[in-house]
């Protein structure tokens, strides 16, 4: 009599196991579904908490929730960008991707397009009406060198050079036209006892956009996507002339003492309280460089100039770093009618709200409106997107394959140190670019 | 033997916490090994590549072999703190009279800080522009000269990031080895000095053989910690500037989270799991020639 109970109850288990097994698996969309089905949505963000970003997002999820009851959407921010790739490529390791995530246009998440998990964010917008709405260089920003695109941007930013005009006259310099004119500037500035540049070290992207200056004006916007398969050589005359360009600022003490353990508000607190006479950031920083809190004789001295340019440039001077942020990507696997009917209510709506709080928008058409109290440089640093030229200096850290990307950033550090030199460096990332470039671009 | 009911019980309670050691540290280690055949990017499907990926760290990784030198120096700061510097401080804590407990309370309060702080403190401690503590000493007491940026300057970083680490857990051995001083017969040590020993030579003949066991089980606690050390550096400087103060385990989040190379990353944690248990023999084997010895 046991045995058929033990069959019995073992097989009633199985079936418990197979039944909760099914409850926990990610409901699969059927293809033909046109229902939409209320239900929660998960967005795993690398944004800061407070910033404009998620609190619009969220405000709309609420608006969308009221009139669709059931409908929840569970925004998990991580803005320590490394802390978040990890848990990101965790979740895709184990085959458990949210149903939105941010990412950017890396050989990472190209692998996942190939793996077929992302919805095509072209075709996505264009079935939604909006594709025509957005600025063709947010979308730019976010398409691989395919011209695949694959995220949704939420912003629009323009990088600029800030500067302190007390601090530039009284070390008896002028802005300077061309990238070689930065390095030149150094010598005096330190003279006047001032940190001629502030930069965050510590993450290793701030100085790898300056890595990205020469190469963008001399060889185009092409010379990353060639030098990341190892088309270009680091060695070649465009990429030693960017490496001994980097060594340059770092012996003609650009850079603040000290700067590679320095992070992102530190750079940015020795510009704000005038000790540093240049700072290279976005427009995001536009509220903290503007706001009444910054000492008068700093916020009413700060001014900006665009990428200085170079002998022979290939790109034009309104051709500078724009970025679009990190992207929104679509989960294949979780894309339903109710995905589709959220996020076009979202995008719909989103812009607007945007320009509201004082930020540039990914779409067309919206003039930012300028917070009370802040200088009129905010005004006038957001004109600069009426003039955009058609070319972006790409970021580099979203170009090239992880690997020689982590290596670059550190090796950077020890090229503009001193403790490393040009011809080091170059071997180096060459080197690594032949290693590891085949498994992500062959 | 144990009467079958005692047998039942030691099962009882001892099958569990092991099933659990089984489940949460075995089983992961011999993933990683598994993984350490493997070439996989986390989204592919793996690849077999046989040894290769030991090849390279032995062979072909620079990198590596660095950040396994920088981890023998990590050990180094780390052991002279915690058992040298607590050794000291527990000695010097037996003769101290008043205020003692307040000391030994002092002592063990970085141990508690969570990690993140201790980081910061440090990064502050550390800093150049505005000038730390350190700095601000340096330059007060007329060695200004001295001033740098610790945590940049590829000679220093090291023992920089190596220190915080060291100084945390001294507290903590301080009050195993006070313990264990306090442990000590009183009557050896009174014979001893009516023989004329000084403090040194009570101390190198009869209070250090006597805690001899628990400094060596405080060496492995502190070998084994440093050797997995991994938040402080991470938190301080990520490894650099470039690769100065890159710790094994550091290399080995890096290998496996941004260049998303689990293969290789397993490869490298499979190598400090061999190292630990290496470690703890090496000192299994001093214990043993000790006693020999004496």
């Amino acid at each position: 009599m046991k045995k058929p109970f033990a069959a019995l109850a073992g097989a009633a288990t199985a079936l418990a196991l197979a039944l909760t097994g099914c409850s926990g698996t990610v409901a699969q969309p059927s293809p033909t579904a046109t229902e939409i089905v209320p239900r929660q949505i998960s967005w795993l963000l690398s944004r800061p908490a407070d910033g404009s970003v998620i609190t619009i997002v969220k405000k709309l999820a609420d608006e969308y929730a009221a009139t669709h009851p059931g409908f929840s959407l569970n925004l998990i921010t991580t803005p320590d960008r490394p802390s978040y790739l990890q848990k990101l490529q965790t979740l895709a390791a184990a085959n458990q991707l949210p149903d939105l995530f941010d990412t950017d246009a890396t050989p990472f998440t190209q692998k996942l397009v190939k793996q077929g998990k992302l919805v095509d964010v072209q075709r996505m917008l264009t079935d939604l009406g909006l594709y025509d709405k957005y600025r063709p260089l947010a979308l730019d920003y976010q398409r691989f060198d395919d011209g695949g695109l694959y995220m949704v941007p939420f912003e629009f930013e323009l990088e600029y050079f800030w500067y302190n005009k007390a601090l530039f006259e009284k070390a008896g310099v002028s802005v300077p036209k061309t990238l070689d004119d930065i390095v030149s500037l150094c010598k005096p500035l330190r003279d006047s006892g001032v940190i001629p540049i502030s930069v965050d070290g510590q993450d290793g992207w701030p100085l790898l956009r300056y890595m990205s200056y020469q190469p963008f004006r001399i060889a185009g916007p092409d010379y990353i996507d060639k030098l990341k398969k190892g088309e270009a050589k680091m060695g070649d005359e465009v990429g030693s002339k960017a490496v001994q360009w980097m060594a340059d600022l770092g012996s003609n003490k650009c850079f603040q003492d000290g700067f590679s353990s320095q992070g992102y508000t530190d750079a940015r607190d020795l510009f704000t309280s005038g000790k540093s006479a240049m700072y290279q950031i976005g427009t995001w920083e536009l509220a903290s460089l503007t706001n009444p809190e910054v000492p008068a004789e700093v916020r009413d001295n700060t001014d900006f100039f665009t990428l200085p340019t170079t002998e022979g440039a290939v790109t034009a001077d309104n051709e500078y770093t724009v970025v679009s942020g990190i992207g929104m990507a679509v989960n294949q696997q979780t894309y339903d009618p109710l995905m589709k009917d959220f996020l076009k209510f979202v995008l719909e709506n989103y812009s607007e709200r945007l320009a509201a709080s004082g930020h540039l928008t990914p779409m067309k058409g919206y003039e930012p409106t300028i917070p009370a109290g802040s200088s009129e440089l905010y005004k006038r640093a957001l004109a600069g997107v009426d003039d955009l030229g058609e070319k972006i200096a790409f970021p580099w850290d979203t170009k090239l394959d992880p690997t020689t990307n982590t290596l670059m950033q550190q090796e950077l550090t020890l090229l503009v140190q001193g403790d490393s030199q040009p011809a080091t460096f170059e071997q180096k990332i060459d080197a690594s670019i032949a290693e590891n470039a085949p498994k992500f671009f062959g | 033997m144990l009467p079958g009911r005692s047998r039942t019980s030691v099962l009882v309670f001892l099958v569990p916490p092991l099933l659990l050691y089984a489940v949460a540290v075995a089983l992961p280690i011999l993933q990683s090994l598994v993984l350490s055949f493997f070439s996989w990017d986390g989204v592919t499907d793996l690849q077999p590549v046989g040894l290769a990926n030991y090849v390279k760290m032995f062979t072909a990784d620079p990198i590596f072999w660095k950040a396994f030198a920088n981890t023998m120096i990590y050990l180094a700061v780390c052991l002279f703190f915690q058992l040298g510097v607590s050794l000291f401080v527990a000695n010097l804590l037996s003769y101290a009279g008043r205020g003692k407990e307040v000391a030994k309370t002092l002592y063990l309060l970085p141990a508690i800080i969570s990690t993140v702080a201790i980081a910061f403190l440090f990064q502050r401690i550390y800093s150049y522009e505005p000038p730390g503590l350190i700095n601000q000493i340096l330059t007060t007491v007329g060695l200004g000269d001295l001033a740098r940026p610790w945590l940049s300057e590829v000679n220093t970083v090291l023992v920089a990031v190596s220190a915080p680490e060291g100084w945390r857990f001294t507290g903590l051995y301080m009050l195993i080895l006070y313990a264990a001083i306090l442990a000590v017969p009183k009557e050896l040590e009174e014979a001893a000095r009516l023989d004329g020993a000084s403090t040194w030579q009570v101390f190198a003949h009869v209070r250090f053989p006597y805690i001899r066991p628990v400094w060596v089980t405080t060496m492995i606690m502190a070998a084994t910690y440093s050797l997995r050390g991994f938040d402080i550096p991470y938190l301080l400087t990520n490894g650099g500037p470039g690769q100065a103060s890159e710790l094994l385990t550091t290399y080995m989040f890096k290998t496996a989270f941004r260049s998303t190379d689990f293969g290789y990353a397993s490869t490298i944690a499979v190598f400090i799991v061999i190292e630990c248990i290496v470690a703890v023999g090496l000192i299994l084997l001093l214990l043993r020639r000790g006693t020999d010895k004496s």
